[in-house]
C-alpha cells in the first residue's frame, strides 16, 4: 500500500495530465453516468408504465408521459453510450499524443550519440508499450471508477426520495459494492498479478530460448527436456491465471448476491411503504427493475480496480525517466578544432575502463583506435562526444571543455556508426537531415560524392524513393553510403567513425572505407575499427588494452617494429 | 459460428454435452427468476401479501443464486478443458518445431515462431474458454425465454423473434462497413504508428545530427494525425455496436409500450406483462455478450489457424536410413552431383566431394557464394533437391539423419546463449559431467577470465536479460560445449570469427587450433588466414565448387581460383 502511495506521490505522467485535461475527463464520465442512468430509467419507467396501465386508467393521456419517456430512454441509452466511447477514446488518444512527445523529449535529453553495446531500440519500444498500457488504465480503470462514484451519489439521492433510513441502507450496500469489495479485490489480486507478469515474461524468454536455440536442442538430442521445461512454466502460468480468473468469477458472484440482497430489500421496503397507496404502488415494479442495469457498472468498477496493479510497472518505469530539460546555451564559434585528452580516467562499477589516457588529435589528422571488445574503445568515444563525463582529467576541443560545447556538438562532431539509422522517408529527405538548410543541389552533390549516383539512376523514383523501415530496402553498404552523404552535408570538422563497416563483407568494406577517406580528407577522423583493412589511410594507429594505449605509431613504423601488428596484418591478408 | 476444427479435439463431445446441460439449467433458472420476481412484485402491487409472497421471493432468490452459481461453474469447467486442449497443442507444436528444425523458423521468422508459442497459445485458450460458453448461451437461453413469451403472449414473442435477425443483420452490415473503413485507413494507420517508433529507434542518429530537439514537435504532430485517423475509423467502427445497442434497448421500450396498451385495453393482466418485461432484457443479453467479445474471439481464431497450420506441416521422411555409431578415422562421406534450389532458384549446383576420416576442410568464397548452404546440406538442416549421398557405405536420401546428428557439433556465427547459468550453458550437450571436467573445458576454451569476472562464477545467469556476453565470449562458450562432448567427431564452423575484432579473432584462433585435431572439420569462412589450419579447401563461386585441393598447392599456383579469390577479397 505504501508503495502505491509513493508511486502516486511522485507520479509525473497520470495525475498532471488529468489536471490539465479536466473537461474531457468530466464529459467522458458524465456521459457514462447518463448511459447507466438511461438504462436504469428505461426499466424504471417501463415498470411504472405497465403497472399504471394495469390499473386501466380511463384516459390514455394518463400514461402518455411514461410512454414517451420509455421510448426516449430506449433511444438515449445507446446514443449516450456511443458518444461516451468516442469522447473517451478521443481523450485517451490526446493523452497519447502529449505523452509520446514527453516520452520523446525525456529520452532525447539523456540519449547518447555513441551507441552502447546493449542500448538498443528495445528499451524504447518497451516504453512505447508502457504508454499503450496507460491507455487501458484510463479506459478500463479510471473512467469506470469516476463513473462509479457519480452513480454512488446519484443513486443515493434517488433512493433518498423514498425515505432516509432506506437511503442509509443503500449507502451501506453501495459502500460495500463500490469501495470495500474493489479495495479488497485490488489488494488480494496484486501479488498474483505480479506473479503472472513475471511468469509471462519468463514464458517469453523460454519461448525465445526454445526457438533461437532450436538447433542446439535438436543436435544435443534433448527434445524431451525442451518440452518438459516449457511445460513447467506454462502450467504454472495457467494455474496463476486460472486462480486470478476464478477469483474474478467468485468476486462477480458475490457482487451479484449483494445485488440480489438489494433487490429483495428494495422490493420489500418499497412494497411495504407503498402498498396501500393506489398511485404509489406503481413504483414498486419501477424501483425493483431499475436495480438490474446497475450491475454492469458495479462489475466494471470492480474489474477495473482489480486490474489496476497491471499498470504499476509501466507507471513506475515511465516515472524513472528524467524530466525533459529545456536549457539552451548560445553557441560560440570555435576556430581551433584540436581534440585533447589530458590524463583522462573513467570508472564504471568501480572498474577502471579508461586509465589515465592522453591523446592529441590535430585538425585534419586521421587516427585509428583498435582493441579487443571491452578494452574501452566505445567509452573513449563517449567521453569525446560528452555523452559521459570523466572521473578525472580533461577533454577539450579547441581548448574548450566538451561538456560546455554539448549544445553545439553536432556542428563540431559528426558520427558514423555501424548502424546509422535511415528514417522512413525519401532519400532526399534522409540525406538532407545532415543539414536542413541545404539546397536540393547540395544534397544531390553529396549523394554523388559517395558514389551512389548509379544506384539512384537505377531507381524508378530516383531521389524521391522511400527508404523502408530502417532503410531495409538497401544493402548494408548502400545504407552506410547514404549515412556518409548525410555526414558530408553536416560539415562538422571532426568525424567519429565507430566500426562503420563491421557488418559488411570484405570487398564492400574496402570500397566503403576508400570512399570515406576520400570524401572526408579535409576533416579530423577518429576511427574505431575491428579489422586492419584500410589501416594505411590513417596517420596514427592506437591499440587500447585495459583502458591504456599499449601501442601507438604510424602504420608504416608499426609494420617495421611490432611483431603483433605484423601478425594481425597477416590475418587480414594484408602484405 | 463454431469452428469445425474444434470438433476434432479429444473429449470435446462429452464436454459440450455437459455444457449444454448446464446452460439449459441456467436458462430455466433465468425463466424462474423472472417469473417469481414478477409474482412477488404483483403481490405487493395488489396488496395481497401472504405466505406465498415469501415463497415467491425465496424462489426468486434461489433461481438467481443457481443462475449465478452456474456462471462460475461453467467458466471453471471450460477453463479446465481449455488448459488441457492447449497443453496438447503446445506439445505437438514443440515436437513439430524440433522435428522440422530451423527451416520452420526460416519460413516463419523468429518473432512469429516465438509469438505462436507464447501469445498465440494463450489466445487459443481464451478462444476455447470464451467462445464455447458464449456460443452455447446464445443458442440456448434466448430460445427458452422466447418459447415462454410465445406461450404467454404470442404477439410479443413474434415481435422479439422477428427483431432478432434484424439486429444481427445491422450489426454485421455496419461491422463490414467499419472493416472496409479500417482497411482503407490501415496503411495510413500503420505509417503513423511506425513513424513514432522510427523516431525513437533513430534517436542516437538524430542526436548525432543535432536534430533531436527539433523533432519533438514533429512527434506531437504525428501523434495528433494518428489520433485523427483513429477517431475517423472509430466513429464508423462503433456504429456496429451502436446498432446492436440501439435495437435491443429500443425493442425493450417497444415491448413495454405494447404491453402498456394491451393492459390498458384489458387484453392481459399485470403478471404476464411484468414477466415479459423482466425477461425481455435477458432475451438479448447473450447476443450482447457474444458481440462484446467478438474481436477477442477473432484473435483466438487466427491464432488457432496459425497453430494448426504449423502442426499440420509435413514432416521430414526417412530420417532413420543411416546406422552409424561413431565417425572414425576411416569413415567416408561422398556427395555426388548434389543440387539445392530454393523457390525455383538454384543455390547449389553439381556439388561433388569425397571426405575421409579426420580431414580438415575449409569452404571459402565471397559472401553469397553458397558456403553456408553447403554446410547446411552436409549437416542436414537443408535437404538437397538432387544428387546422391553416401555415408559409411550406405546410400541415403539426405543427411537429416538421427544418427548423423549425433556425430557432429555446429558452431554458427552467433552461437545462441540460453537465459540460464553459465554452467547450464556450457554443459548443454553433456549433462552430468564432473566439476573437474567443466573446469578443464572452461580453461581450454579461454573462459577462465569471464568466470572469475562474474559475481557468482559459473552459476551466474547469462544470455538475454541476464549478463550479456560479447561475441567472442559466446564463441568460447560454444567451444566449451564442444569440448565437454568428446563423442562428437565432426565439427562444423560457419564464419565463426568474421564479426569479431581482429585481436579477439587472433586470441580465439590460438584457442581453437588444438581443438580441431582428430576431428572431421568443415570450416566455412572468407577469412583466408584459417587456411594454415586446414588440409583441404573447397573454393566456391556462384553456388559451385570451382576448385578443390590442398591449400599449399593451390596457393602456390598463381592462376588458381583460390588466388583469384584472395585478390577479389581485397588483399593485395
Amino acid at each position: 500500500m505504501n508503495k502505491i502511495k509513493h508511486l502516486l506521490a511522485r507520479d509525473q505522467w497520470i495525475v498532471p495530465f488529468l489536471k490539465t485535461q479536466k473537461s474531457g475527463f468530466f464529459w467522458s464520465i458524465l456521459l457514462n453516468l447518463l448511459t447507466i442512468v438511461a438504462a436504469s430509467a428505461l426499466m424504471f419507467v417501463s415498470g411504472y408504465l405497465i403497472s399504471r396501465a394495469a390499473q386501466r386508467p380511463d384516459n390514455i393521456l394518463l400514461i402518455y408521459v411514461p410512454i414517451v419517456l420509455t421510448r426516449a430512454f430506449g433511444i438515449a441509452r445507446p446514443i449516450f453510450r456511443y458518444a461516451q466511447r468516442l469522447v473517451s477514446h478521443n481523450w485517451v488518444l490526446r493523452f497519447v499524443s502529449k505523452s509520446r512527445q514527453r516520452l520523446y523529449e525525456s529520452v532525447a535529453s539523456t540519449a547518447s550519440s555513441i551507441r552502447g553495446r546493449f542500448q538498443t531500440g528495445e528499451v524504447l519500444s518497451l516504453l512505447a508499450d508502457d504508454l499503450d498500457q496507460l491507455q487501458n488504465l484510463y479506459l478500463r480503470t479510471l473512467f469506470p471508477l469516476g463513473t462509479g462514484l457519480l452513480v454512488y451519489l446519484f443513486v443515493s439521492v434517488a433512493v433518498g426520495t423514498v425515505n432516509w433510513l432506506f437511503m442509509l441502507w443503500w449507502l451501506v450496500m453501495l459502500t460495500i459494492i463500490m469501495i470495500i469489495v474493489p479495495t479488497m479485490s485490488f489488494l488480494m489480486n496484486r501479488a498474483r498479478v505480479h506473479k503472472q507478469k513475471q511468469l509471462q515474461s519468463q514464458l517469453y524468454t523460454d519461448a525465445t530460448d526454445a526457438v533461437l536455440g532450436l538447433q542446439d536442442w535438436v543436435l544435443s538430442g534433448r527434445q524431451k527436456d525442451l518440452v518438459a521445461q516449457q511445460g513447467y512454466i506454462m502450467a504454472n502460468l495457467a494455474r496463476t491465471k486460472n486462480a486470478g480468473m476464478t477469483f474474478g468469477w467468485w468476486r462477480d458472484f458475490v457482487l451479484q448476491i449483494l445485488v440480489l440482497i438489494l433487490v429483495i430489500t428494495t422490493l420489500t421496503c418499497v412494497g411495504w411503504q407503498f402498498k396501500n397507496n393506489h398511485m404509489a404502488v406503481n413504483f414498486i415494479a419501477a424501483f425493483t427493475l431499475a436495480i438490474f442495469p446497475l450491475v454492469d457498472d458495479f462489475i466494471g468498477v470492480n474489474q477495473g480496480v482489480s486490474e489496476a496493479s497491471f499498470y504499476e510497472d509501466s507507471i513506475e518505469r515511465l516515472n524513472t525517466l528524467p524530466l525533459p530539460e529545456t536549457s539552451q546555451i548560445k553557441a560560440e564559434k570555435l576556430n581551433d578544432t584540436t581534440v585533447v585528452l589530458n590524463h583522462v580516467t573513467f570508472k564504471y562499477d568501480n572498474k577502471k575502463i579508461i586509465d589515465e589516457v592522453d591523446l592529441v588529435v590535430h585538425p585534419g589528422e586521421k587516427i585509428a583506435l583498435l582493441g579487443r571488445s571491452g578494452s574501452g574503445k566505445t567509452t573513449l568515444l563517449k567521453l569525446i562526444a560528452a555523452d559521459i563525463a570523466p572521473l578525472s582529467g580533461s577533454i577539450t576541443i579547441g581548448n574548450q571543455p566538451v561538456s560546455k560545447l554539448q549544445h553545439q556538438l553536432s556542428t563540431l562532431v559528426a558520427v558514423l556508426d555501424q548502424q546509422s539509422y535511415l528514417f522512413n522517408t525519401s532519400i532526399l529527405n534522409n540525406v538532407r537531415m545532415g543539414n536542413i538548410k541545404a539546397t536540393d543541389d547540395q544534397v544531390k552533390l553529396a549523394i554523388k560524392q559517395t558514389g551512389l549516383q548509379p544506384l539512384i539512376d537505377s531507381l524508378p523514383n530516383g531521389y524521391e524513393t522511400q527508404m523502408q523501415e530502417a532503410g531495409a530496402r538497401f544493402s548494408g553498404g548502400e545504407q552506410q553510403r547514404f549515412a556518409l552523404a548525410r555526414i558530408l552535408l553536416q560539415d562538422a570538422p571532426i568525424v567519429i567513425l565507430d566500426e562503420p563497416t563491421v557488418s559488411l563483407d570484405p570487398k564492400t568494406e574496402y570500397d566503403v572505407l576508400t570512399q570515406i577517406f576520400k570524401v572526408l580528407q579535409n576533416r579530423t577522423i577518429i576511427w574505431v575499427t575491428h579489422h586492419l583493412t584500410g589501416i594505411d589511410y590513417v596517420d596514427q594507429a592506437y591499440f587500447l588494452e585495459k583502458g591504456r594505449f599499449v601501442l601507438a605509431d604510424t602504420p608504416k613504423n608499426l609494420r617495421k617494429t611490432s611483431a603483433h601488428f605484423q601478425q594481425l596484418l597477416a590475418m587480414d591478408g594484408i602484405n | 459460428m463454431i469452428d469445425k476444427r474444434l470438433f476434432k479435439l479429444e473429449g470435446i463431445i462429452s464436454t459440450l454435452i455437459v455444457l449444454v446441460f448446464m446452460t439449459g439449467i441456467q436458462g430455466l433458472a433465468i425463466l424462474a427468476q423472472g417469473i417469481f420476481l414478477a409474482r412477488a412484485i404483483v403481490d405487493f402491487w395488489q396488496n395481497k401479501l401472504s405466505s406465498e409472497t415469501s415463497l415467491n421471493i425465496a424462489l426468486f432468490a434461489l433461481a438467481f443464486f443457481v443462475r449465478q452459481l452456474l456462471v462460475v461453474i461453467k467458466n471453471k469447467y471450460m477453463a479446465v478443458y481449455a488448459d488441457k486442449a492447449v497443453e496438447t497443442y503446445r506439445i505437438k507444436l514443440l515436437e513439430k518445431y524440433t522435428e522440422i528444425g530451423s527451416t520452420i523458423i526460416a519460413d516463419q521468422g523468429t518473432g512469429n515462431a516465438v509469438t505462436t508459442l507464447g501469445v498465440g497459445l494463450d489466445n487459443v485458450k481464451n478462444y476455447f474458454q470464451l467462445l464455447l460458453i458464449k456460443v452455447f448461451d446464445l443458442s440456448i437461453i434466448p430460445w427458452l425465454i422466447l418459447m415462454y413469451i410465445l406461450y404467454t403472449k404470442w404477439e410479443q414473442g413474434l415481435f422479439l423473434l422477428l427483431i432478432f435477425p434484424v439486429v444481427i443483420i445491422f450489426f454485421v452490415i455496419l461491422g463490414l462497413a467499419a472493416q472496409s473503413k479500417a482497411d482503407a485507413e490501415f496503411v495510413n494507420f500503420k505509417n503513423l504508428n511506425n513513424r513514432f517508433v522510427d523516431a525513437l529507434r533513430g534517436l542516437p542518429t538524430l542526436k548525432q545530427l543535432g536534430l533531436a530537439d527539433q523533432y519533438s514537435d514533429e512527434i506531437y504532430q504525428i501523434s495528433e494525425d494518428y489520433r485523427k485517423t483513429t477517431m475517423r475509423t472509430l466513429r464508423i467502427a462503433m456504429t456496429s455496436t451502436f446498432a446492436l445497442d440501439f435495437f435491443t434497448t429500443l425493442s425493450i421500450a417497444v415491448v413495454a409500450v405494447f404491453l402498456g396498451f394491451d393492459l390498458l385495453n384489458g387484453v392481459m393482466t399485470l403478471l404476464p406483462a411484468l414477466t415479459i418485461l423482466i425477461l425481455a432484457p435477458e432475451y438479448f443479453l447473450p447476443l450482447r455478450n457474444f458481440s462484446d467479445d467478438y474481436h477477442a474471439t477473432l484473435n483466438g481464431k487466427n491464432a488457432l489457424t496459425d497453430v494448426l497450420s504449423m502442426i499440420d506441416r509435413p514432416t521430414i521422411k526417412d530420417q532413420d536410413k543411416l546406422t552409424l555409431t561413431t565417425w572414425h578415422n576411416q569413415a567416408q562421406l561422398t556427395l555426388a552431383h548434389v543440387d539445392f534450389s530454393y523457390s525455383e532458384q538454384a543455390v547449389l549446383k553439381d556439388i561433388n566431394i569425397q571426405v575421409t576420416g579426420y580431414q580438415k576442410i575449409a569452404v571459402v568464397g565471397e559472401s553469397g557464394s553458397g558456403k553456408s548452404t553447403l554446410l547446411n546440406i552436409i549437416s542436414g538442416f537443408l535437404l538437397p533437391t538432387g544428387g546422391q549421398i553416401n555415408v559409411a557405405n550406405q546410400a541415403i536420401p539426405h543427411l537429416a539423419q538421427v544418427d548423423w546428428q549425433k556425430q557432429f557439433f555446429y558452431m554458427p556465427q552467433h552461437p545462441y546463449i540460453f537465459h540460464d547459468t553459465l554452467r547450464e550453458n556450457i554443459t548443454f550437450y553433456a549433462k552430468n559431467v564432473t566439476d573437474e571436467k567443466i573446469k578443464i573445458a572452461t580453461q581450454k576454451a579461454g573462459l577462465t577470465e569471464l568466470v572469475n569476472e562474474l559475481p557468482e562464477g559459473l552459476d551466474s545467469i547469462v544470455g538475454e536479460s541476464g549478463r550479456q556476453v560479447s561475441g567472442g565470449q559466446a564463441q568460447r562458450i560454444a567451444l566449451a560445449r564442444m569440448l565437454l562432448d568428446d563423442q562428437r567427431k565432426i565439427l562444423f564452423f560457419d564464419e565463426p570469427t568474421a564479426h569479431l575484432d581482429i585481436e579477439t579473432e587472433y586470441d580465439l584462433k590460438q584457442t581453437m587450433a588444438p581443438i580441431l585435431s582428430s576431428h572431421l572439420v568443415f570450416f566455412a569462412t572468407h577469412r583466408l588466414h584459417w587456411l594454415d589450419q586446414m588440409d583441404y579447401v573447397l573454393v566456391m563461386r556462384h553456388g559451385k565448387i570451382v576448385e578443390q585441393g590442398e591449400p599449399q598447392q593451390l596457393l602456390a599456383d598463381g592462376h588458381s581460383q583460390l588466388n583469384q579469390l584472395r585478390h577479389d577479397l581485397g588483399s593485395v
